[in-house]
């Protein structure tokens, strides 16, 4: 059993622990981040990649349309890499209340949300898809941001500063001395070993498991609703501009370009439990005909893969009987244990979205600093993160230019999102893993239209090379890959997708016949 | 245009029905709105792979199989028209030289270094039949991105054989003389073994890292036109077994096989047309009088006594799910037997289980015509052929080209006869 | 720019494109058709193309035949194409070689020196220094007089039917005779042949990327032929290349939405698709005589993209004792003004060196390709002159003693 020594533990991986990893680190504390499985494999790398503008929230939730404004600014400023200035419309549709507009205009002026009025026609010529009859159209600093690369770079900047980070460490107790948590017991998820985690100050920022987290504490009663949404991934960009409905906030509203795809969102579906997340075709029906709205002809295009992500919603006592989960607050929920429960030594961060992570984290490590009776200024607003010093966004055609530059002298892999040999062994090597899944995320390996038809062998033999595995390693790697993409590949499977599907049927079954490749 | 019979899908099933009908005097015209499988699959010809135990002999498995799915393709055909139609692909493409028939299935590694059962493989392949166990070294070409030997070898030195025999694997891994090019495609790197002298600096290379007793594997890749003589000269000159193991699309060896079938196609007097669609059909009392076809600015009517729907299954858009959920075969129109209905399952989540979808397609009857779901002829003069026609899952089966050339030489026997009767 | 865009969605990378497309069969230079089209269009916002490798593509379009789920590839790389010209600019050669119409009037009163420059090595040289153009690349040369002029004073016999000939720049001038022959083969069977003042089709300023000039092109053209069309009179032309542009490129490409091009495009025939159609309606002429001649026949690209199988191999078969030697290699490698660039001129020579071969294999008398680009460069490759299909056809109907001798 291994034991680690640190001044300030966080439990969970996504946006809210990296930027609480990265807030505490820059103040000077020792941190120390757990996450049960690989990071941002919870709500954060779940959700469309959004940017908020505030537009959303600007009728419904000022408070909080505000507060995106102001954190969105902020993003641009640190986070330039991650993120592409799409700009963002929002559009008055058929289907949508024509009032509504007006309401919309003044309620952005009010909150801060910079907005400007477009001609449709002139809307339609930068966004030749768009439905020819919406009536008005409105622009906003919408944006779209990647999130993984976001997470990531959070962590590295807070590396730098001394942070450590275990993936694969799954919590199962939280440690106390009387009435103070001391830390955590993990599971190293990999090897199998125990590892105790002594801490000053231990954070809870696990998201929509925040509540399993808190109990361990002891600390009981604390109601996260999982709020389960799905989404689409439309096999190309269908738009380039982020594209909402000019309405409060329903389903299936709202198109994001992401990468090389472009998402549609989302629902919002009451579960039980966070880890199970179930497709149901009516989901995936109306979110197809919610996309039709806004792009006709979008039933006839191709859909690559639809998932679910959970909102974790925390439940202000202020608020009534909740039946639509979407109406509980978006603005975050920092509990101070020892204000409600008497237990020192923990916080418990959860709620809100991605877009004010950083605001999230900078409310939690100041409470914290607060009841240790430090005082040191948060800088996380300041400094930007690796990668994104130059302050330059995004640009999606990156991949295809820095390919020009490689094209006799590296192999592309991954021909659908351009990826090299190079950079695939370099992302097995930094992150020393076995798993192709966990390369996925970081690379976007497979995640173009054939959904890992032609790579996936081969980054199987790569990975065998490189990490010097034994063939039913390497067997094992390309099952779960199999089996991870069709869960997200199988509710959606119609038209083109369809066609790949059977096409990498032929290929892994017929030609290859991988399932009796041995285990 | 007025033909004979005309051929819709330029598969393995199109072109060898095409071929067939030519060769029997009739005027065929093969229209496809693109290339077939041959260039995707591969050029062995697998039967029947597992039932769903591993099979040692198709011949003998087949009555059983038969028996347990009846709406098979096979069901239609049976043993004997499957054994044909082995025997006519041997004959027309002796350069080829199609080694094995349905008496037992060679075990070939595949690229993963599975042991897969196939009936009759080209003979540059043969020499891969892990059965009688052995010695291997497996040896992959640098810029050839889509094969790994050492990933292979690892697998095939663990690979259950059939017999209990056993091997053992090695991989070697050789850098060709292509000009620094670091990513050359299959087929690219397939014309440049053509060059003499680039093959002889591979046997030196190979040769010197050879050990006795060692059969040579490798990518297939060797040689396009010229295959045989390639394939020849690198047995010859390394002086052991040279095969070819077939990796991902695009398929050499099925390029190979699907430029003699053209050839052949053409002496006989047949014409290929690639790239316009077919897109409808004119039918009357009972017969399908023509077929349309876009042709970039209009429609064309291609007229025939006989036509065969070759069009591919799902893999090529012959079987086509729209986001309603309902399956159409999109080029005739003909009723989709074995689909779940649009509320129904199509796909389970286990990946490699049962798929309800899996078998959906055209119904036919034992002469190849399709059928309605009462089992009633839908035109006299249509048949389907090849991948179109439901209830296998040949991927699974390991039976995708067995069942596109038995169907389609069968199909091609009946058009033949309706022909030759009719006039 | 979307129809073609979004008919990427049905690429499941299979790379049967890869496969035949000439090009990146024969240089490394250009990734092929699966990686410019389909792929990278994934990756290209608006009006950016940021991929200058794209610009090998010779824009064949034997990818888009042979794709089988229907992806519109050559349609997809030749609209990228025109963002990177507008991003890189376009070179004064390629503004030149595309203006074909320009060039011909031009140097038509001069013909003589023209073409004693253009076929002047030392002087080719200092002109691919100066802009470009190769200085072997195979220039026709300038007919001297054009085709429309002799159009002018022709009268042909009494016909109870007519059709409308669109005979483009090849034909206007550089070879008049040939629009002759198929003005001549066309009474022969008994049509009134109307040909209206016309102009270039726009498809080398396409092909180079200058997708407005096309336009403006394509549409007075379109202009010009739409009072026939509407009348219901078949338009043929014997430039099988610029007849598809009428017939689909422009309103795939360059969408054009114009209903002068659409009521044309709806009556436009390749002239063997013409010839065959009236055959296959009992109505053409059989009195065809033995040409005893082996002929290598080579399908042009564009030919094959019209869709129609191959009527020249047909029209060909109504020839007693000629003998035939279908090519079977896919491209010359000219594609029209691509093969005459210095930095493409090599790889032309490259892709077509399989047609070459086939044909001196063939031991022929003369070659036969639909495509005047095609037979230029078949020509200069092999010296086996290559004619149109139309010619032998002429020549069988023993039409050639009333047509006069002189070539050109």
């Amino acid at each position: 059993m291994q034991t680690i020594e640190t001044d300030v533990l966080v439990i969970g991986g996504g946006a809210t622990g990296a930027g609480v990893l990265r807030d505490a680190a820059m103040r000077g504390f020792k941190s120390v981040l757990v996450e049960r499985t690989d990071l941002s494999m919870g709500t954060t790398g779940r959700f469309h990649g959004l940017l908020h503008s505030g537009g959303r929230y600007v009728v419904k939730d000022p408070e909080a349309a505000h507060e995106c404004i102001v954190e969105n600014v902020v993003l641009r400023k640190i986070a330039a890499d991650c993120i592409e200035d799409t700009g963002g419309f929002f559009v008055t549709t058929p289907w949508d209340d024509p009032a509504y507009a007006d309401k919309f205009h003044a309620a952005c002026v009010q909150s801060g949300v910079p907005v400007q009025e477009v001609d449709p026609a002139e809307a339609l010529r930068r966004e030749p898809r768009l439905n020819p009859d919406i009536s008005r159209v409105f622009e906003v600093p919408d944006a779209a941001i990647d999130s993984w690369k976001t997470v990531w770079s959070c962590v590295r900047s807070a590396q730098e500063y001394g942070a450590e980070v275990f993936n694969y460490h799954r919590v199962v107790g939280i440690n106390r001395n009387g009435d103070k948590v001391v830390g955590a017991r993990a599971i190293n998820e990999l090897s199998g070993e125990d590892v105790v985690f002594d801490a000053a100050f231990t954070i809870n920022a696990s998201g929509a498991w925040g509540a399993q987290i808190a109990l361990m504490a002891g600390c009981e009663g604390i109601t996260i609703l999982p709020g389960k949404g799905i989404m689409i991934a439309m096999n190309h960009r269908l738009v380039n501009t982020v594209v909402n409905r000019c309405q409060m906030p329903t389903d299936g509203d709202i198109i994001v370009p992401i990468r090389t795809v472009s998402v549609i969102g989302t629902t919002d579906i009451r579960v039980d439990d966070p880890d199970e997340l179930f497709i149901t075709q009516d989901e995936v029906d109306r979110m197809l005909d919610d996309g039709e709205k806004l792009v006709p002809g979008f039933k006839q295009s191709r859909a690559l893969r639809v998932w679910a992500g959970v909102r974790p919603l925390f439940k202000d006592d202020r608020a009534s009987a909740v039946a639509d989960t979407r109406d509980v607050s978006r603005s975050h929920a920092l509990v101070d244990h020892q204000a409600r429960d008497g237990v020192s030594g923990f916080l418990t961060i959860t709620g809100g979205k991605f877009t004010s992570f950083r605001l999230m984290a900078e409310d939690t490590v100041s409470r914290m600093c607060e009841q240790l009776g430090v005082d040191v200024e948060c800088r996380t607003h300041e400094e930007p993160l690796a990668d994104s010093e130059s302050g330059k966004f995004y640009w999606l055609g990156s991949r295809l230019v820095a390919r020009e530059k490689n094209l006799h002298d590296e192999q592309a892999i991954c021909e659908c999102e351009l990826v090299t040999k190079g950079r695939l062994i370099n992302a097995i090597e930094r992150r020393d893993t076995k798993d192709l899944d966990d390369i996925r995320r970081s690379l976007r390996l497979g995640m173009g239209p054939c959904q890992g038809g032609f790579c996936i062998y081969r980054a199987t033999g790569i990975l065998h090379g490189v990490q010097k595995l034994d063939g039913r390693a390497a067997n094992a790697s390309l099952h779960n890959f199999l089996q991870e993409r069709w869960k997200g590949v199988h509710p959606i499977l119609y038209g083109d997708q369809l066609r790949q599907a059977r096409l990498d049927d032929w290929i892994f079954q017929g030609l290859l016949d991988v399932e009796h490749a041995p285990r | 245009m007025t033909f004979d019979c005309v051929v819709i899908g330029a598969g393995l099933a199109g072109m060898t029905a095409g071929v067939r009908i030519a060769e029997g005097g009739a005027r065929v015209a093969v229209i496809a709105k693109g290339v077939g499988s041959l260039h995707l699959g591969g050029a062995t010809i697998d039967v029947l792979g597992y039932a769903p135990e591993p099979v040692d002999s198709p011949r003998a498995a087949l009555d059983d199989f038969i028996a347990a799915n009846p709406d098979h393709p096979y069901a239609r055909v049976g043993t004997n028209a499957v054994s044909g139609s082995i025997e006519w692909l041997r004959d027309h493409l002796p350069e080829i030289g199609f080694v094995g028939d349905l008496d037992a299935n060679l075990q070939l590694p595949t690229a993963v270094g599975v042991a897969k059962p196939s009936a009759v493989v080209p003979r540059s392949m043969a020499a891969g039949d892990l059965r009688a166990g052995g010695d291997f070294v497996i040896v992959g070409l640098e810029p050839l991105k889509d094969f790994y030997p050492a990933y292979c070898a690892d697998n095939l030195a663990v690979a259950p054989l059939t017999n209990g025999g056993s091997l053992r694997a090695r991989a070697i891994s050789i850098a060709p003389p292509v000009a620094g090019e670091a990513d050359v495609s299959p087929l690219g790197l397939a014309r440049r073994l053509g060059d003499p002298e680039t093959r002889k600096e591979i046997i030196r290379t190979i040769s010197n890292r050879l050990e006795p007793g060692e059969t040579v594997g490798m990518p297939a890749v060797l040689g396009v036109d010229d295959s045989p003589a390639v394939w020849t000269d690198l047995s010859e000159s390394l002086g052991t077994g040279v095969f070819e193991i077939p990796t991902l699309p695009p398929s050499v060896p099925g390029i190979r096989v699907f430029r003699k079938l053209l050839s052949l196609l053409r002496s006989a007097g047949g014409r290929l047309l690639v790239g316009p669609e077919v897109l409808g059909m004119e039918a009357e009392g009972g017969r399908v009088t023509a077929v349309k076809v876009d042709t970039s600015t209009r429609i064309v009517e291609y007229r025939a006594a006989e036509f065969l729907l070759a069009s591919g299954g799902v893999s090529a858009g012959g079987i086509k799910l729209g986001s309603d959920w309902r399956f159409v075969e999109s080029v005739l129109g003909l009723p989709v037997a074995l689909a779940p209905e649009p509320g129904g399952e199509r796909f389970l989540p286990d990946y490699f289980g049962e798929q309800p979808a899996a078998r959906a397609g055209v119904a036919v009857d034992d002469a190849l015509r399709a059928v309605d779901s009462e089992g009633n002829v839908i035109y006299e003069n249509v048949r389907v052929a090849g991948a179109t026609i439901a209830g296998s899952e040949p991927w699974r089966e390991k039976s995708g080209n067995g069942i596109a050339l038995a169907t389609g030489l069968a199909a091609a026997d009946e058009i033949l006869e309706s022909v030759k009767g009719g006039d | 720019m979307e129809l073609m865009r979004a008919s990427l969605d049905h690429c499941v990378k299979c790379t049967i494109c890869e496969t035949y497309c000439p090009v990146s069969n024969a240089t490394q230079l250009f990734p092929g058709p699966k990686y410019v089209g389909p792929q990278a269009e994934r990756f290209r916002i608006g009006d950016i193309s940021p991929d200058a490798s794209l610009d090998y593509c010779s824009g064949c379009g034997i990818c888009t035949q042979v794709c089988p789920q229907g992806v519109k590839i050559a349609e997809i790389n030749s609209q990228a194409r025109s963002l990177l010209k507008e991003t890189k600019g376009v070179r004064l050669r390629d503004k030149i070689i595309a203006r074909p119409a320009v060039g011909g009037r031009l140097a038509t009163p001069v013909a003589p020196v023209a073409n004693w420059v253009l076929q002047n090595r030392p002087i080719r040289r200092v002109i691919e220094r100066a802009i470009g153009i190769h200085r072997s690349a195979p220039l026709p040369r300038f007919a001297g007089r054009t085709f429309q002029r002799w159009a002018r004073k022709h009268r042909g016999p009494a016909a109870t039917k007519s059709v409308v000939y669109f005979h483009g720049c090849g034909a206007n001038y550089f070879e008049p005779r040939l629009g002759e022959m198929t003005v001549g083969v066309l009474e022969h069977n008994g049509f009134e042949v109307i040909v209206p003042k016309q102009d270039c089709c726009g498809l080398p300023l396409q092909s180079n990327g200058l997708f407005d000039a096309a336009r403006g092109y394509v549409r007075r053209l379109a202009a010009a032929l739409a009072p026939y069309a509407r009348r219901g009179l078949p338009i043929v032309s014997s430039s099988t290349s610029c007849g598809l542009m009428l017939k689909r490129e422009a309103r795939e490409i360059l969408e054009v939405e114009d209903d002068d091009l659409q009521v044309v495009s709806e009556h436009m025939y390749d002239i063997c698709e013409f010839l065959m159609m009236l055959h296959d309606e009992g109505e053409l002429k059989t009195d065809l005589g033995s040409l005893p001649l082996t002929v290598p026949y080579h399908a042009p690209c564009q030919q094959k993209g019209h869709g129609i199988g191959s009527p020249a191999l047909d029209l060909f078969g109504l020839i007693p004792e000629l003998k035939v030697v279908e090519q079977i290699a896919e491209c010359c490698g000219i594609a029209g003004t691509y093969g005459v660039k210095k930095e493409k001129y090599g790889i032309a020579m490259d892709v077509g060196e399989t047609l070459f071969q086939g044909v001196k294999a063939a031991d022929p008398d003369v070659a036969a390709c639909d495509s005047e680009t095609c037979r230029w460069h078949i020509e200069h490759a092999t010296g086996v002159r290559t004619v149109h299909p139309v010619e032998l056809l002429h020549r069988a109907y023993a039409l050639d003693l009333r047509a006069g001798a002189s070539r050109g």
